[in-house]
């Protein structure tokens, strides 16, 4: 019992520190003015286009595609095995477990495995492609090592040291319905969750941060529309018009 | 502008440690219990394994325990599914036994609520074996 509102206590906090974080992240985006018109061209030239090339870009990484096709390989088959996986662990947060959160478990466990081998891909990228071993920070490592470690422990409790997953299950509605409830006492579960919730408190402060950040790229997301229309910044309106006429003399 | 930066990374930890402790602070039983699943109960003394471990590892010893049996022929074994339906089958308000996979029953209560699928019972029969069913 004492375990699990430790633990609840530990997810509270995390979960304060992701949203806030993040959202103080995405508002600071949001806020950063863009003065130039720098879409990578060909660009599209509607907001039609914008949504479909940002659509490709988070659905596929098409960008990251025609650049490295080792590097999309793997980050591809992290990310989405990452997101069937998430999705999986709505089993452990619905009662009754949505259909379509059923209908997706026996693919979990294939996607574990998916972002296990795209971790592995992605620090075997960093540790022995010479550019970039040479461009990567402590940080890069870290966080893969995180993942990885979240990922393997994972796995490892699927398929070789179990957990009580219904008295997990029980702790986890207890946690959204403010109820705690006791945690089952294994040594992998606790190093999993302990590194989800240092995965939510760092993520804020991280590289992590660009999967809100992609949708606030310039380069992705402006139209390549410089000649029809002058686009000027919003805090460039307010400067004096005779500011222009001077430059141009 | 680092020291602005670490400023505001303080301000945030600082509030949300205290939200954190906010939440401590609410009793818990204040707030309806949680859903859990209703096993029916058992017949019989003890089962083959803790219930702690049966928990975690029941259907890693049925799945041993069938390589045993189908690959070298052993039949004398602990972990049979058979013996899980002999005590945990209800029976009905007629006496007759409930399939174990039958929703709300022993085996489905739990895998309903961890939403895993349970295949035994596709060639498996999921009630105890009868005088009437029994070859001779």
């Amino acid at each position: 019992m004492l375990l699990g509102a430790i633990f609840a206590g530990l997810f509270y906090f995390a979960t304060v520190v992701f949203l806030v974080g993040v959202g103080a992240r995405i508002a600071r985006y949001a806020r950063i003015p863009a003065p130039l018109v720098i879409p990578t061209t060909p660009a599209p030239t509607t907001h039609a286009g914008v949504c479909a090339r940002m659509f490709r870009e988070v659905v596929f990484f098409e960008s990251l595609f025609k650049g490295s096709k080792w590097s999309w390989l793997f980050g591809w088959l992290f990310h989405f095995g990452m997101l069937i996986v998430i999705a999986q662990h709505l089993r452990y947060f619905t009662q009754p477990v949505w259909s379509w959160v059923m209908l997706i478990q026996w693919i979990g466990s294939y996607a574990s495995f998916a972002m296990f081998v795209g971790l592995g891909g992605l620090w075997a990228r960093r540790v022995l492609v010479d550019r970039i071993r040479y461009i990567s920070a402590p940080s890069d490592h870290l966080m893969l090592a995180l993942l990885l470690a979240i990922t393997g422990s994972g796995l490892l409790m699927k398929h070789v040291a179990h957990t009580d997953i219904v008295l997990l299950k029980a702790f986890a509605l207890g946690l959204i319905t403010l109820s705690w409830q006791p945690l089952p006492n294994d040594l992998v579960l606790l190093a999993h969750l302990s590194l989800v919730i240092i995965l939510m408190l760092i993520f804020p402060f991280s590289k992590l941060l660009h999967a809100p950040g992609v949708f606030f790229s310039p380069t992705r997301n402006m139209r390549d529309n410089p000649r029809e229309h002058r686009h000027v910044a919003s805090w460039a309106k307010d400067l004096p018009k005779s500011a222009d006429s001077a430059d141009g003399a | 502008m680092r020291r602005t930066a670490g400023k505001r990374l303080a301000r945030g930890w600082i509030a949300g440690l205290l939200l954190g402790a906010a939440t401590l602070c609410i009793p818990g039983v204040l707030f309806s219990d949680v859903a859990k699943p209703q096993i029916p109960s058992a017949r019989g003394e003890q089962c083959v394994e803790p219930v702690e471990i049966m928990r975690r590892d029941h259907f890693d010893f049925m799945k041993h325990d069938r390589d045993t049996t189908v690959h070298e022929g052993v039949r004398s074994i602990k972990h049979s599914l058979a013996g899980c339906i002999d005590c945990h089958a209800s029976r009905d308000t007629g006496g007759q036994f409930i399939s174990i996979n039958a929703e709300g029953q022993f085996c489905q209560t739990c895998h309903t609520y961890a939403a895993v699928k349970i295949d035994c019972f596709t060639c498996h029969a999921a009630v105890p074996a009868t005088k009437v069913s029994q070859s001779p």
